[in-house]
């Protein structure tokens, strides 16, 4: 246990290099002038841009060489400060807690949402392969995982908002128009998460131990629960590992489709106005999410299956 | 123990199975009486399986069976699928082949058994888990009751299943090939097991291809060959002195029966080992082996499972980094002349792609010639139409050779055959280890023979090695 546990911070420590690095060069080879555009962000484009500009240039040593740009950052990094917005001046630190917390909501209820959808649909499929209910659910999920989140966001918007007028359209504050966007994401979650139960199940209702289970004797019931859920449960916790990059993906589509007010949303903006403490902080914060993960669903293996635990 | 519920007799009579194609199982009959265990012997694809099957109420959908199956006058084939299922694990268990892979391996082995008493037999909780405690020590696996199921070995799986069977205190014992894929004193100890369940008054169908199982259970034997019963009588004697020339056949072929035909070596050493050692964590597999092979010798290495036979010949091959000590080759020969052939023919073939397109391809890659294929096939005794059929469409013994033809286009001088005919059924194992012996006696490849079977090794190996388990 404190093997992985420090592991994992290894890991956490080493992806927090890697993305900082990375931002930091994207964001350094992005055409345009980052100053000028910081400048447009802060007073709005107006005739004394250039010399807004020149000020912004000076307080931000953005006029120094970026090796001492990166090292400044890179120290910054290692006592856990993220610097200030350029745009806002706020610290980084604290508007990432606002816009974090709120994708956190939006991600926890898609993957609620999609956990509810995908795994039913994939169980139904999986028990009669190739039946009516599994073709219907591989149309479904194929239809669904083309569609991409933005289409699919608009479509949901179109029929929930504008035909229908159930749910707003856009915006934050209630369990309201969370529905949405969570829905929005949790479909295409869904769409594949349903094909890898449907497999899963299939899998694991020729296996050997599944036919043996009924020959001993248990009612069917019985030996779905017992012997058929948590073998099945194994491949798919490890892909809600994988899902989770859908879902950051995601979550910088759809919010910016809801105008619903997340670190995605937040990402988009910090990049269109050059706000690099912002894009690595919030891209930071994506990342260790990701170690966060990957590491709950290594845990939940572990629990699930017992030879795992042995290799560790 | 659960008294078995009693039952007096199962009898088959004209006992056939259809396909849509036409019949694969015709007009067995046979009856199974108390301390009358019954063996089923024959090859894979002779049926033998699908009566167990039919008597289980386990026929694929596809399969017809008409005939009679009575369980103390009771017709098991007229009963609907809610009936057949109710029999199981109350009147009649299954010992599954290959009991390592029929047990849950996501649950200790206590539940699993106490869920019969649970579910099946309907105690409450703790009792059932007291009752299984006393089902497992019944079978020597009292203190097992934590493990999982990959924890044990495979003498223990197969208990396991019996205590299963135990629970449930069903009277009539399937065991489908009981002992496939175990050594020789594991499979001793499986039969031993099963003659127990005989004296304690269960009805025992067992299926193999055993002959030296069908000796040591007694009772009787019947011989099934392209779907027919064609010797049926006690033991004794369709044991010494069958009717039909296949049971003779099959009598042959039990390495125990064979005439010693060891290579001479032809040459110099091929391959040697100085001073191994391998270490897996904390268990020692085996310190300070020397070993060498030469041309046109067969060098077996016997022993228990787990003793690191393989790992030996892995090791030789370069395959497994040794801990200590050093594998030498003869100098200037290429590493592709090394060649291994695997224990099951089937996953050493990509499944969905005819044999005849990976020797062709497997031809170019080392800019051969298809005549030599054609040349191998002959001498290999394969039929040139096998090779547009998928790797499970032919038999284990006739892919063997397509395994030992296809180590053979890249001229091996040495050939490392792990456990290459165990999972072969006698018949087939004599063919793939008479044209092996061919090969070597003209070709002078040298072969490290990895086996189980001691009697195998016997009659056929050079020299041979013997590796103890080595306790932690």
């Amino acid at each position: 246990m404190r093997r992985f546990l420090l592991a994992r911070l290894a890991q956490a420590g080493v992806v927090a290099v890697v993305v900082g690095t990375l931002c930091f060069v994207l964001m350094r080879v992005l055409p345009g002038d980052a100053a000028m555009r910081i400048a447009a962000g802060r007073y709005g484009p107006d005739a004394a841009i250039a010399e807004a500009a020149e000020k912004v240039r000076q307080e931000l040593g953005l006029d120094q060489p970026w090796p001492v740009q990166f090292l400044e950052w890179l120290g910054n990094l290692l006592r856990f400060d993220l610097g200030h917005s350029l745009v806002t001046g706020a610290p980084v630190i604290e508007e990432l807690k606002v816009q974090l917390g709120a994708s956190l909501w939006l991600a926890a209820a898609a993957l609620l949402l999609s956990l509810l959808i995908g795994p039913a649909v994939g169980i139904v499929s999986g028990l009669r392969p190739n039946g009516w209910a599994d073709r219907l659910g591989l149309a479904g999920s194929v239809t669904l995982r083309a569609l991409p989140p933005f289409v699919l966001g608009l479509i949901l918007m179109l029929v929930f908002s504008i035909w229908l007028g159930w749910l707003p359209p856009a915006g934050f504050g209630s369990w309201r128009e969370l529905i949405l966007p969570s829905l929005t994401l949790a479909l295409g979650l869904a769409a594949v998460s349903s094909r890898v139960t449907r497999e899963a199940i299939a899998t694991v209702a020729k296996a050997p131990y599944f036919a043996f289970a009924r020959h001993k004797g248990l009612p069917e019931a019985v030996v779905v629960r017992r012997h058929g859920l948590r073998n099945a449960a194994i491949p798919v916790v490890s892909y809600l590992g994988l899902q989770a990059i859908y879902l950051v993906e995601g979550v910088v589509v759809v919010e910016t489709i809801f105008a619903y007010p997340g670190i995605g949303h937040a990402l988009v903006h910090a990049i269109v106005e050059r706000d690099i403490p912002m894009v690595q902080g919030t891209a930071l914060a994506m990342g260790l999410i990701f170690v966060a993960v990957t590491a709950g669903v290594d845990a939940a293996s572990a629990w699930l299956d017992p030879r795992l635990r042995r290799a560790q | 123990m659960n008294a078995p519920a009693r039952i007096h007799e199962l009898s088959i009579a004209g006992l056939s199975i259809h396909s849509r194609t036409g019949p694969i199982v015709r007009d067995i009959s046979l009856s199974l009486r108390p301390g009358q265990p019954l063996t089923l012997l024959g090859e894979s694809g002779s049926g033998k399986s699908l009566v167990a099957q039919a008597v289980m109420g386990t026929l694929p959908p596809e399969l017809t069976a008409s005939g009679a199956i009575r369980l103390d006058g009771v017709d098991l084939i007229s009963s609907s699928p809610d009936e057949r299922r109710e029999r199981w694990g109350r009147a009649i268990s299954l010992l599954p082949q290959e009991p390592w892979l029929a047990l849950d391996p996501t649950m200790r082995i206590g539940p699993q058994v106490a869920e019969v008493h649970r579910f099946v037999r309907r105690q409450a909780a703790p009792q059932s888990s007291a009752l299984a405690r006393t089902n497992l020590t019944e079978v020597g696996l009292g203190h097992a009751g934590a493990l999982y199921p990959f924890q044990m070995s495979g003498g223990m799986c197969q208990r396991a299943a019996i205590a299963i069977a135990h629970a449930g205190g069903s009277g009539l014992l399937i065991a489908d090939e009981p002992t496939k894929g175990l050594d020789a004193d594991l499979r001793d100890r499986i039969v031993a097991r099963l003659k127990q369940e005989v004296d304690a008054g269960r009805l025992l169908l067992t299926i193999t291809h055993d002959i030296s199982v069908a000796r040591a259970l007694g009772g009787t034997v019947g011989v099934m060959l392209e779907g027919r019963l064609v010797d049926y009588g006690s033991a004794e004697q369709v044991l010494t002195a069958p009717s039909h020339p296949y049971s003779q056949a099959l009598l042959n072929a039990d390495p125990q029966t064979w005439v010693g035909s060891a290579p001479a070596p032809s040459g110099d050493v091929v391959l040697g080992g100085r001073g191994l050692a391998k270490r897996f964590d904390n268990y020692a597999l085996f310190e300070d082996i020397d070993i060498e092979v030469r041309a046109g010798e067969i060098l077996s290495v016997v022993g228990p499972s787990g003793c690191g036979k393989t790992t030996l010949g892995n090791i030789l091959l370069g395959l497994v980094e040794p801990d200590a000590g050093t594998v030498e080759r003869r100098k200037g020969i290429s590493r592709l002349r090394f060649q291994k052939l695997y224990q099951d023919p089937p996953a050493a073939f990509p499944p969905h792609q005819a044999i005849r397109k990976g020797l062709r391809d497997l031809v170019k890659l080392h800019r051969g010639r298809w005549e030599e294929v054609e040349a191998l096939l002959e001498r290999l005794r394969l039929q040139n139409g096998l090779l547009d059929r998928l790797p499970g469409q032919i038999s284990g013994g006739e892919l063997q050779r397509f395994a030992i033809l296809r180590a053979l286009l890249l001229d091996p001088v040495f050939l490392f055959a792990d456990e290459a005919t165990s999972r072969l059924d006698p018949v087939s194992q004599k063919e793939v280890v008479d044209v092996l012996l061919e090969v070597v006696g003209e070709t002078g490849l040298g072969v490290l023979l990895v086996t189980h079977d001691h009697a195998l090794a016997e009659k056929i190996s050079t020299r041979t090695v013997r590796l103890a388990r080595r306790d932690t």
